[in-house]
């Protein structure tokens, strides 16, 4: 090996920074850095910022052993150096070769030292589902208490955002004590259940609502009655005329109010809910026909305010099909003391309030469709609840007290608190508690009795001290030895976000957790239990941004038919996770992520796809027909919108996300010290124009060519994902006016074509988006490999390592041969010694 | 650790009303013992709009005393003499754009460095110095505030300490007062408090034993974490006994429209006055998440045509660049307000303006292309002679955290050092 120059010495000691005299320099850093890279990466130039001079090889310290990480994949993937002449291919092997054993062997080191990630404490969805589970309380609302957690790498669940201060403990603290009250009841019996039904005029607050007579009205014999020309007495008689019936058509958004009378919460729990109704058509003066079509509804919950919406408002009970023969539907809502139900119809218009200088309001309608407006009919409601609990005292409170009753009055105090604390702890703790520490809080419960507190209240300290401690608060690494509670704690916060089931607890009691083959078993169980929604929820509103779904309101002059559309936005969200839990349960293959020939649609999702129409709310697959541009996660419009803003879409943006979210190729950061560029856009006009200036700058171009094209391609679809084939307008281009869904008046233009053809940074060009799909579908292997790493850092908090890679890269190989499938992704992971924590 | 101590007292008919009964005399000897000759509140106030100001409209082209009002400053002209401006400054080795954001009262450097931790922040710093004076050591507010991931205040061990950006939840805190039984229950909960404490330190050092590095220091933050709660245990056992203040205004009504970007800001203004008119705090911090607002209204039926990040990266764009002129100004708007209604109100016959610091700024120089030097500053009050524009070097800055020692010292915390500090700011 040659020796290391002379002049690298010298720079180094100029820089100041040579003072580890135990590093190696000339024996470790790989001769092809000082041929091919000092040039441009020395204390003078310094591109990109990086001074080679002036970063040691001291692999052991994690910051710089990152940076050389980074050197290592650009050298690996040909981008440096830039130019293939600039290296050997057989020098550039060999540095790879080099770097990879020497960053390998260091980074291995420390993670059988130290293990591969510290600690985590659960995040806050964690902790009230925990206590939901172990309380048996499965609505507890606690999470609120607790502050918001910070995320790394996209997730909330990465181990070194997870930190602890004074003002995390004392929530978790506050949020404890909220969740033992509770569970605790005080009552001799359960609240009286309220059983209420409702005919005719009692079926809606008033006779008429905001949107006049297009949007409510009272009918008999399919005719509107007009209780103009009726005596007041009539409503009130109209109150148990079940000839009466109640007809809807509109949306529920403000202001608004449709509920029951006579209904209100007087203790919170479920309420069961039944119902007759039927799916009509208004016709001219006001006559209903029957639908041809079924109409989506839902309930809402909210304290009664008049029109303003100034209190909580829930959708509870699901989506109801309301079909056009009249039948009885039954759901179950949760209610809050004080809250009442309203109907809450979905898709349908909403009218334009007018009321010039203050004179009484008029309303405004789009035309209705021709046919008839589609709405309900409501024939009777009933409400029944809150649904008692099947044991009184209810499970809750025995988990807190046993037998000891309402009272909690003990035998012995003493006794009792050592027998009621072990049985707690046992059911709360996701391990055994050693009596070593048992008795720390025997000492607590014991203080709190000596300084006068009730059992009761000694009692919910020590469980309050025991659901504050580090032994429930944080997840721990399963360590190489028989450490199969770790693994069990560790496989459920991943698929259900919530502690281990009594079956994964009882295997890792009987230390069936290693089995491959029992773990795998386990695997498989979770994925298709209820739980798992938690698992699809929490992944993709992190990966996907998905609950940020509502972040920007559409621009609506620009797209006035997404005018106050929540069902759409709805329906696009609820696409996206039905999707990927199909990934999953149906173990698609890895490149669905951007290819696939179907997509979960229903009524709403159709018209957006172009498709043929669908009725019903629920999401279904359906293949799509030849050459649409839809299916797969890249161009659904749940994606599309979370990578826009509301008015306008960037390429830039665009690629960037799907670069990084669904092929796992972020873009680096703009280096530090190169000099700042203003981006300058004036008189730019076109996309195209805007993306030439942006790229002209070559140290931008560098990058930017990596993830501007797969947003070009993604052009033509718009700020929700609706095809486009021109951009839209305010000024220029061909005008297009009408009334929108919410009767104001819009219009707006048709400009410039979109052309989303482009060039990927290998050369391959597309003319559009099924053409980009058909290349990144090429490459299944990144996409998996993307998978892999970000269902690694969801469930063990640590981001893939270096010394990870190559069980990465064996797991990939183990699946390739079926096309990566994505299940079997997940339980490669599970069983895999990154997961388990075995170091072999 | 500092003696927590109660510098001020109370009004006394107040005293004797709400918590004389109550709690009989030794509290009130202790309050008349140390509160006879209190020194005059210093206080202090930062505002930082993480996306900053469009900085040619907003810097002055001259140093010094005669330097002509720019048209971001204009809105001040009023209150001229009331406030300095600093240009050329900025926190070395901050920077990465937006990652700088959480560093502003920190001044840790690499934001964008793996491994990179936080560090103590200026109001924190100041509070471990000086104390806990007031019933809150500080409050740290925020306007459209992603919560989970951004903060001016930090601990020690750099973990983000969360912004209150509910004002009214903020006025309940301070103005709320429970009755009797309620005190009492509160009582019992700090002193119950104070013993699950005990006994979860005890729980969490048998627990490090026999674990890694990283492990033990993960526990450490707990550990700390447990200290720090049982630390303030005993002031908050104090307050407790002590009465709230009177409001001089009803309970605010929440906006939560984040659209309404400058109506939160002036509301979280008037609720900072009011907990110093109220010396419920001495300390504020106060972030504009402007990051995380989306298109928001700027006149009365106008709404800017993106969100305020898109349109901070104008590319010069015109009718951008029109747009966040208009929202800077509206922000000197908001803090000539401000400025003027601290000058109107009086606190033992001096302006409350003059016994409290008001700065505001960014972490961004220039958001169009990433800069994070040359950081927009302004700082009234505090009684300093004001008027000026400092102007330190553009292509060479000078220490934000010069300043930061200037104020902290005018605070009263006996220091020379913070952050990156290479010396102090004469004003």
């Amino acid at each position: 090996m040659p020796e290391f120059p002379s002049h690298f010495h010298f720079h180094r000691l100029l820089s100041g920074l040579a003072l580890a005299s135990s590093v190696t320099w000339a024996a470790d850093v790989p001769p092809q850095i000082e041929q091919s890279c000092i040039e441009c990466h020395d204390k003078e130039t310094t591109k990109g910022g990086l001074d080679l001079t002036a970063l040691l090889f001291d692999l052991k310290d994690r910051s710089i052993r990152e940076r050389w990480v980074r050197i290592h994949d650009r050298v690996e993937k040909g981008e440096m150096p830039p130019k293939a002449g600039d290296m050997a291919a057989e020098n550039r092997l060999a540095l790879v070769k080099k770097l990879d054993a020497a960053l390998y062997d260091a980074d291995r080191a420390e993670v059988l030292a130290h293990g591969r990630g510290p600690l985590r404490r659960l995040n806050r969805d964690e902790y009230e589902q925990n206590l939901r589970d172990v309380l048996q309380l499965p609505d507890l609302d606690i999470r609120d208490i607790l502050p918001e957690d910070r995320e790394g790498h996209r997730f909330n669940k990465t181990n070194e955002m997870l930190d602890m201060s004074r003002v995390q403990l004392t929530a978790y603290l506050d949020a404890a004590e909220a969740a033992l009250r509770a569970a605790m009841v005080t009552e001799p019996a359960p609240p009286p259940v309220m059983k209420v039904r409702v005919v005719g005029t009692d079926l809606f607050p008033g006779t008429g609502t905001f949107g006049n007579r297009e949007s409510m009205f009272f009918a008999r014999g399919d005719k509107f009655i007009d209780w103009g020309k009726l005596d007041k007495d009539a409503v009130r008689q109209g109150a148990t005329d079940d000839s009466i019936e109640m007809a809807l058509f509109r949306s529920a958004s403000w202001p608004y109010i449709g509920n029951p009378k006579g209904i209100l919460a007087r203790h919170s729990g479920h309420y069961r809910v039944r119902f007759s109704a039927r799916a009509v058509l208004q016709q001219a003066d006001y006559v209903l026909t029957p639908a041809k079509q079924p109409v989506p509804m839902t309930f809402r919950t909210r304290k009664p305010a008049g029109a303003d919406i100034i209190n909580e408002v829930r959708a509870e009970g699901g989506i109801i099909d309301i079909q056009p023969q009249q039948q009885v539907y039954e759901t179950t809502v949760r209610l809050k003391v004080g809250e009442a139900i309203e109907y809450s119809l979905l898709g349908l218009p909403m009218p334009l309030a007018q009321n010039p200088n203050g004179s009484g309001p008029t309303y405004r309608y789009p035309p209705f469709p021709e046919g008839g407006q589609p709405g309900v009919a409501v024939q009777w409601l009933e409400i029944e609840g809150p649904i008692p609990p099947s044991t009184w005292p209810p499970a809750s409170h025995r988990v807190l007290f046993d037998d000891l009753g309402i009272e909690v009055k003990p035998k012995s105090a003493a006794e009792d608190a050592k027998r009621l604390l072990r049985r707690f702890v046992s059911l709360a703790a996701r391990e055994p508690v050693s009596e070593d520490d048992l008795r720390l809080f025997d000492a607590l419960i014991a203080e709190r009795l000596e300084k006068g507190s009730s059992f009761k209240e000694a009692m919910l300290a020590g469980y309050k001290a025991f659901l504050a401690s580090g032994d429930f608060i944080y997840l721990r690494e399963p360590e190489s030895a028989d450490d199969h509670f770790a693994i069990a704690s560790r496989l459920s916060h991943f698929l259900t976000n919530s502690r281990p089931d009594a079956r994964l607890s009882e295997l890792a009691a009987k230390k069936r957790l290693r089995d491959a083959q029992t773990l795998r078993e386990e695997a498989q169980r979770l994925i298709d239990d209820g739980g798992f929604d938690r698992f699809v929820k929490n992944f993709t509103d992190c990966w996907l941004s998905l609950r940020h779904i509502r972040r920007d309101d559409p621009d609506i002059r620009l797209f006035p038919e997404y005018r106050f559309d929540e069902y759409l936005v709805e329906s696009m969200e609820r696409e996206t996770r039905a999707f990927f839990t199909a990934m999953i349960r149906e173990n698609l293959p890895a490149n669905v992520l951007v290819k696939a020939d179907f997509v979960f649609a229903n009524d709403r999702l159709a018209r957006h796809f172009q498709l043929p129409p669908m009725t019903g709310s629920a999401m279904r697959k359906v293949t799509l027909p030849e050459g649409s541009p839809f299916g797969g996660l890249l161009t659904q419009p749940a994606i599309l919108k979370v990578s826009a803003n509301g008015a306008n879409t960037s390429p830039v943006v665009r690629g960037a996300w799907v670069m990084e979210r669904l092929i796992g190729q972020p873009p680096p950061p703009p280096p530090s010290s190169v000099p700042a560029v203003e981006p300058d856009i004036r008189g730019a006009k076109t996309i195209r124009d805007l993306m030439a200036l942006h790229t002209k700058e070559k140290s931008c171009a560098g990058c930017h060519a990596k993830f501007d094209p797969v947003g070009l391609a993604l052009e033509s679809f718009d700020i929700l994902g609706g095809w486009r084939m021109r951009y839209r307008g305010i000024e220029e281009g061909e005008r297009i006016s009408g009334i929108d869904r919410a009767g104001h008046d819009f219009s707006y233009t048709l400009a410039g074509t979109v052309d989303p053809s482009g060039k990927l940074i290998d050369g391959r060009e597309f003319q559009g988006v099924n053409d980009l799909k058909t290349l990144l579908a090429a490459n299944p292997r990144q996409l998996a490999r993307n998978l892999l790493h970000q269902f690694t850092i969801y469930a063990t908090g640590t981001p893939v390592r270096f010394s990870d890679r190559r069980e990465i890269e064996s797991m990939l190989d183990a699946c390739a041969k079926d096309g990566y499938r994505v299940r079997d992704l997940m339980l490669a992971l599970v069983e895999s010694n990154i997961f388990t924590g075995r170091h072999p | 650790m500092n003696t927590p101590h109660i510098a001020r007292t109370f009004p006394r008919r107040q005293f004797l009303r709400g918590a004389g009964v109550l709690l009989g005399l030794p509290f009130f000897e202790q309050s008349l013992a140390r509160g006879a000759t209190p020194a005059a509140p210093r206080r202090m106030l930062i505002i930082s709009n993480n996306l900053g100001f469009l900085p040619k409209p907003f810097f002055p082209k001259t140093a010094g005393r005669d330097y002509e009002l720019t048209p971001t400053l204009q809105p001040l002209k009023d209150v001229r003499g009331e406030f300095s401006i600093f240009s050329g400054m900025s926190h070395p080795d901050v920077n990465g754009g937006h990652s700088a954001e959480n560093c502003f009262l920190t001044a840790a450097r690499g934001p964008t460095k793996s491994g990179f931790r936080n560090q103590i922040s200026l109001d924190q710093f100041a509070v471990e110095k000086l104390g806990q004076l007031t019933r809150f050591p500080t409050l740290n507010l925020g306007v459209n505030i992603d919560k989970a991931n951004r903060s001016l205040s930090w601990t020690r061990d750099g973990v983000l300490l969360p912004a209150e950006d509910s004002a009214p939840a903020l006025f309940r805190r301070m103005f709320l007062q429970g009755d009797p039984a309620a005190v009492k229950r509160q009582l019992h909960a700090l002193e119950e408090r104070g013993s699950i404490l005990d006994t979860l330190m005890d729980h969490t050092k048998k627990l490090s034993r026999g674990l890694g590095s990283d492990d033990r220091s993960r526990l450490d933050q707990y550990l700390t974490s447990v200290r720090e709660v049982e630390e303030r245990l005993v002031t908050a056992r104090e307050w407790e006994l002590k009465p709230k203040p009177a409001a001089s205004r009803p309970e605010p009504a929440d906006i939560q429209d984040k659209k309404l970007i400058f109506e939160k800001l002036d509301l979280m203004l008037a609720m900072s006055q009011l907990a110093f008119e109220s010396d419920s705090t001495r300390i504020i911090t106060l972030m504009v998440d402007a990051f995380a607002t989306p298109a928001f209204k700027l006149h009365d039926e106008e709404n800017t045509t993106e969100g305020y990040h898109g349109l901070s990266h104008h590319g010069q764009a015109p009718d951008k660049v029109k747009q966040l002129e208009e929202a800077d100004r509206q922000q000197m708007v908001l803090l000539r307000k401000l400025i003027q209604n601290l000058a109107a109100k009086r606190e033992d016959g001096a302006r409350l303006l003059d016994r409290t610091m008001v700065m505001f700024g960014s972490n961004m120089g220039d958001a169009n292309k990433h800069d994070n030097t040359n950081l927009p500053v302004i700082l009234a009050g505090g009684g300093f002679k004001h008027g000026q524009h400092h102007a330190f070097k553009a292509d060479n800055n000078k220490p934000l955290c010069n300043l930061f020692v200037s104020m902290l010292q005018h605070l009263g915390v006996e220091t020379d050092a913070f952050g990156s500090s290479t010396g102090q700011i004469e004003l």
